[in-house]
């Protein structure tokens, strides 16, 4: 496959999962987000440092229609940003990955990303929605978060080698050892130093719309690209396993 | 088989130009979405905020939704 005919599918694949994520959360998440930030206008209005007036509410729908509208933008952004990382690991996996068309490679490849970039990480460190977190703690939690989702990703790729250097019979001792180490890993990292003061049901129910929402992009990304890799790949007519 | 994947693999040896391409495309729309701070709770606070901060208030709900760190 040519260069750019390479970028350009994994940029156009990134983005349409990404729409997908953002038009996804423009449905089911939105509806959490905007009973968290009520709870928060509230609490303004409590502390007195917002007055209930309808200044503030004009001034307030105004500023969320455009977070909204947003919501799609920024899927569209991360998409195809995360999408580009998709396209690289997939680029390299491909001839590695089990299956016997690209679509189901790149659905695999996918579904292992979900696992160990997006919901081990979750795990430790679960979405949240806003009044929950501290703006003191923000660059601390983005650092632990991200710090998380690194190591978890490096440690992936480092078991896999391992596992290549390993008989077939013991390949799975690879793939324990993801599990040990990413569990030690998990509980020696700090919490999240912020305290939940929002209703316990409303925090759950938006991480599950959460999950739900990038779940979507992941299965997106590995159909969307998987479709593309195989329509255009050269290799198509020349090899014999697809 | 196993040969044959890799002859495969170098035909198809990927540039190294596209690798870095992509991963400043990565590196980027991460930091917009997932971590480009300061605009927390200024646009419905202040006005400074609809200069700079519209961009960031853009993302706000995907970065919520995504699971990044927010307020
Ligand atoms: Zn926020």
């Amino acid at each position: 496959m040519k260069t750019s005919l390479f970028i350009i599918i994994v940029l156009i694949s990134g983005a349409f999962a990404g729409l997908i994520h953002g038009t996804v959360n423009f449905a089911i998440v939105e509806p959490y987000l905007d009973q968290a930030i009520g709870i928060e206008n509230q609490n303004l209005f409590e502390s007195g440092e917002e007055e209930d007036t309808p200044e503030f509410w004009v001034e307030y729908e105004g500023y969320r229609t455009w977070q909204k509208s947003g919501q799609i933008l920024a899927g569209v952004i991360l998409g195809t940003s995360v999408g580009a990382l998709f396209g690289i690991v997939f680029a390299y996996s491909r001839n590695a990955l089990p299956g016997n068309n690209d679509v189901k490679k790149s659905l695999l490849l996918a579904g292992i990303m979900w696992l160990t970039l997006y919901i081990i990480p979750f795990l430790k460190y679960p979405a949240n929605p806003p009044t929950v977190g501290d703006g003191e703690t923000v660059v601390l939690r983005a650092i632990l978060y991200l710090s998380f989702i690194a190591i978890s990703g490096f440690a992936a790729v480092g078991f896999y080698q391992l596992s290549k250097k390993l008989q077939n019979n013991k390949k799975l001792f690879a793939l324990i050892g993801y599990g040990v180490f990413i569990t030690a890993v998990f509980f020696a990292m700090p919490e999240n130093p912020d305290e939940i003061t929002a209703p316990m049901n409303l925090v759950n129910e938006f991480r599950l719309m959460s999950v739900l929402g990038v779940t979507s992009f992941w299965a997106s990304i590995g159909i969307i690209l998987g479709l593309f890799w195989r329509k255009l790949s050269p290799q198509k007519e020349t090899s014999n396993y697809n | 088989m196993s040969e044959l994947r890799q002859i495969n693999v170098s035909k198809n040896g990927i540039p190294k130009l596209a690798i870095l391409a992509l991963s400043i495309v990565f590196a980027a729309g991460l930091f917009v979405v997932g971590f480009d701070q300061g605009h927390i709770f200024s646009l419905v606070y202040g006005e400074q905020a609809f200069t700079d901060l519209y961009l960031h208030e853009l993302t706000h709900d995907m970065r919520h939704a995504a699971g990044f760190p927010c307020h």
